[in-house]
């Protein structure tokens, strides 16, 4: 879903210098056909036997990935094909499918570095897995998917770096909101957007306006967000109903709060299936007070490395556990 | 027949010899370890919380159990969490046995750095996670109100983290974020453990409390000494 346009150096990119191929893709207008490239020396950022279809602009000479092409079958995705609908696997049952489905995207840093790649590189990756799930949930009827795409506690990372991520997601999400919008999938923020830059703010609130009208699935990124800061901000906003005389004191209560968690912003704002990756089993701040009944599957796999078969694996564990809700909801 | 009678006494007594020698050397083994366990364990798991699904936490002796596996590896801090608050129900039955525990609200000091010849029991339910933050968040709005009777300024801004942190003290919820998290139960999922504590805590699901097993126990806790938290860099 999230096409790689970067404009970055081209010795920081995973293309190498290959020989053309005589693949018959249509190239975007303006555009020339870089090269393919086939697993670059076992660097690839596509996984199971995909390529990388690069296309140099002719103008300013910025290159851009555009489409992965299967090398089995030769099938060619890009971002137009990325909505098609994937089928269901026979083992997972679509009455038990979780209606919220949460990832903490974890391990694009580490994949990087095992590959010898720049940090950045890694997120670039994580990007395709995230467009993969992005795309099996929405095929396969999962109303809403929230990724942790960036922390509050990550603003400590190298700026280089927080700045490459803010980048990457600002210009993943302006490609894709016409898109978005004109296959119903409604795009929200949450998290504390102040420290954000204001070009980025403001393609944030164009996705949401833009894409909130008939929605048929719920795509929430966090961005700038902890769970005690959702927390400590529905109340505030609890105060300030009391201060304005919307609110007694006496009415405050846990759901008094719960309705002003930013996760409000959809008709399932607990997730019933929270999935993390690259082996850790922590929430590390994430949707704390939503996560009371979720399940909770954890992965060894790094974020670049986790795709449909990992994604099927979490699901039919889901399916198969037994839930309670410890007797209250 | 004598030396047939003779020869297979003698049998029988080194059989037995090296039955027990490997007992011993079982038994040693065990102490070798459990001491190597204690070493690695000791400072890296300051606060262990245990989470037991309501209808399991009715058993109490397994509850001890438990409890008396994690003293003799050296974990001094537990926090215990159901839902229901059974385990609340139980506290004075796991207090009669656990004769060198007390209870967290007897602990002047802070409760990690408590020294080590009892342990320090804390119990929870639902009713300290969501419904205390309510709670706390309350406390402080009305302060703020009466700040503003008398002449103050009201501010609804003035919330903050560190506010919410010293008014969960007040109401009771004195424990701190626990390191790792044991979830017994058939659901992997922490059951509602107040949230404002979990933020980077380490859960780990160990099935059913009927068939906890010592060795799963040290596992998970082993596993945890030797994570590396980053912390969000």
């Amino acid at each position: 879903m999230f096409s790689l346009r970067l404009p970055i150096p081209l010795e920081k990119t995973l293309i190498t210098s290959l020989p053309k191929t005589s693949t018959t893709y249509s190239a975007y207008s303006g555009m020339t056909r870089f090269q393919v490239c086939h697993r670059y020396l076992s660097n690839s950022i596509t996984k199971r036997g995909t390529s990388v279809v690069a296309f140099q602009d002719e103008v300013d000479g910025e290159i851009f990935v555009d489409a992965f092409q299967d090398e089995a079958d030769g099938e060619i995705f890009v971002d137009e094909d990325f909505l098609e609908v994937d089928p269901l696997p026979v083992e997972l049952q679509p009455e038990l499918m979780p209606k919220h489905v949460a990832v903490i995207m974890d391990g694009n840093g580490r994949w990087a570095k095992m590959k010898g790649l720049p940090t950045s590189a890694g997120h670039v990756a994580g990007t395709q897995s995230f467009k993969w799930i992005v795309k099996l949930c929405y095929s396969w009827g999962i109303k809403v998917l929230t990724v942790f795409a960036f922390s509050m506690d990550n603003w400590i990372r190298p700026k280089v770096e927080t700045e490459f991520l803010l980048n990457l997601f600002e210009r993943s999400i302006l490609s894709q909101v016409e898109e978005c919008k004109r296959k119903g999938i409604q795009i929200s923020v949450i998290g504390d957007t102040s420290k954000l830059p204001k070009s980025l703010k403001s393609m944030i609130a164009n996705a949401e306006e833009t894409t909130k009208e008939n929605p048929k699935f719920q795509l929430i990124l966090a961005v700038s967000y902890s769970g005690k800061y959702d927390v400590v901000q529905a109340c505030k906003s609890v105060a300030k109903k009391v201060q304005d005389g919307l609110l007694h004191l006496e009415e405050i209560n846990e759901n008094i709060i719960e309705k002003e968690l930013e996760t409000n912003c959809t008709e399932f704002p607990y997730p019933d299936l929270l999935i993390r990756t690259s082996g850790e089993l922590r929430v590390s701040n994430f949707l704390l007070w939503q996560l009371a009944y979720t399940e909770f599957f954890f992965n060894k796999k790094l974020w670049p490395d986790f795709g449909k078969d990992e994604f099927v694996e979490a699901l039919s564990s889901f399916q198969n556990r037994q839930r309670r809700y410890g007797g209250r909801h | 027949m004598d030396f047939r009678d003779g020869a297979h006494n003698l049998y029988h007594i080194i059989v037995a010899i090296g039955y027990l020698g490997l007992q011993l050397l079982w038994y040693f083994m065990q102490i070798i370890v459990s001491v190597w366990y204690h070493i690695s364990i000791v400072g890296k798991l300051r606060y262990l919380a245990v989470v037991i699904e309501s209808e399991e936490a009715h058993q109490t002796s397994k509850v001890i159990k438990l409890l008396q596996w994690l003293d003799s590896v050296g974990v001094k801090n537990v926090c215990l969490y159901d839902m229901n608050g059974v385990l609340k129900k139980s506290k004075d039955t796991i207090f009669q046995i656990m004769k060198n525990a007390k209870s967290i609200e007897e602990v002047n000091e802070d409760v990690t750095h408590h020294a080590p010849d009892h342990m320090t029991l804390e119990f929870v339910s639902y009713v300290d996670g969501k419904e205390a933050v309510a709670k706390a968040a309350n406390l402080i709005f009305v302060e703020n109100f009466k700040r503003h009777d008398i002449g103050g300024e009201l501010d609804h801004q003035i919330l903050l983290e560190s506010h919410l942190n010293q008014a969960l003290q007040i109401v009771g919820c004195k424990g701190p974020e626990p390191d790792l998290l044991l979830v017994y139960g058939p659901v992997r999922s922490h059951l509602g453990f107040p949230p404002w504590r979990i933020r980077y805590t380490e859960i780990v699901h160990m099935g059913s409390l009927n068939f906890m097993r010592y060795g799963s126990l040290i596992k998970a806790i082993y596993n945890f000494t030797k994570v590396r938290h980053n912390y969000g860099t």
